[in-house]
């Protein structure tokens, strides 16, 4: 099994990215063509679905955090749902918690005001 | 030997991180910590030996990365060896991570995790062997 594979779905005006597996400095560079490729294309609600995210380093944070003014210029987001919780520990211990809107499940963050729910 | 020890010699290569991460993580487990602690120290630890071939080798592949696990009754060692360019404790500057929210950018957050994860983090060189060392403790309640 590879380190990361990534699945891409949309969902309405919203691209639903599901990484499966583990973001580190090795396979940062998929994930980080996957969202600067949906950005180019012009998408700028981005719901990051981590039900299958076993791991992301700081390399990982690196790739949101370079798009997130880029998104929100352009009045999208990033989101992020159903975040394991060694996954949800690195986000709330730099207090990126705050920076981003995370929701328990996908549904959830689908209706939100953000996603244009 | 009053303590269990031992050693794993790595390529400078990404490709072995999740190896590296792996191991840590178990050691964490058979050490005596909780599972939620034993992912914190596995991502320190890949944060360490990133920036070691990142950063203290700038991506050559072609060096090595020495790991040597120390168990005691008190803790868990990593030290993390290299011959790339040290970090001098007395230059470090951490990121301040609400600076971070205001201006999102990439870069400098490992360092971060780090000291946020293990009970002490320590850089020092060796002047006798020229090597660069980078020890990760976390201490077991």
């Amino acid at each position: 099994m590879a380190d990361l594979s990534i699945a891409v779905r949309q969902a309405g005006g919203v691209a639903v990215v599901l990484p499966a597996g583990f973001i580190n400095a090795h396979t940062v560079r998929d994930f980080e063509a996957t969202l600067e490729g949906l950005v180019q294309g012009g998408q700028y609600r981005i719901l990051i679905n981590c039900r299958d995210l076993s791991y992301i380093s700081s390399a990982g944070l690196g790739a949101i955090m370079g798009l997130i003014e880029t998104v929100r210029e352009h009045g999208g987001d990033i989101l992020l749902s159903n975040l394991q919780d060694n996954v949800f520990a690195i986000f709330d211990t730099l207090g990126f918690t705050q920076l981003y809107r995370v929701f328990p499940d996908e549904s959830q963050a689908l209706a939100s005001p953000e996603a244009g729910g | 030997m009053d303590h269990a020890q031992f050693r794993l010699i790595i390529p400078s290569q990404t490709r072995y991180l999740n190896l590296v991460t792996g191991l840590a993580k178990r050691a964490s487990v058979v050490a005596g910590l909780d599972d939620a602690t034993a992912a914190k120290v596995s991502i320190a630890v890949d944060e360490a030996v990133t920036n070691v071939i990142l950063h203290a080798y700038q991506g050559e592949g072609h060096h090595s990365v020495e790991l040597e696990l120390r168990f005691t009754p008190q803790a868990l060692e990593v030290h993390i060896w290299h011959s790339g360019q040290g970090i001098r404790e007395d230059q470090l500057v951490l990121p301040d991570p609400s600076e971070y929210i205001k201006h999102p950018r990439k870069g400098g957050l490992g360092l971060l995790l780090m000291s946020r994860f293990m009970d002490e983090v320590r850089f020092r060189a060796d002047e006798d062997s020229g090597r660069n060392e980078c020890c990760l403790i976390k201490k077991i309640s």
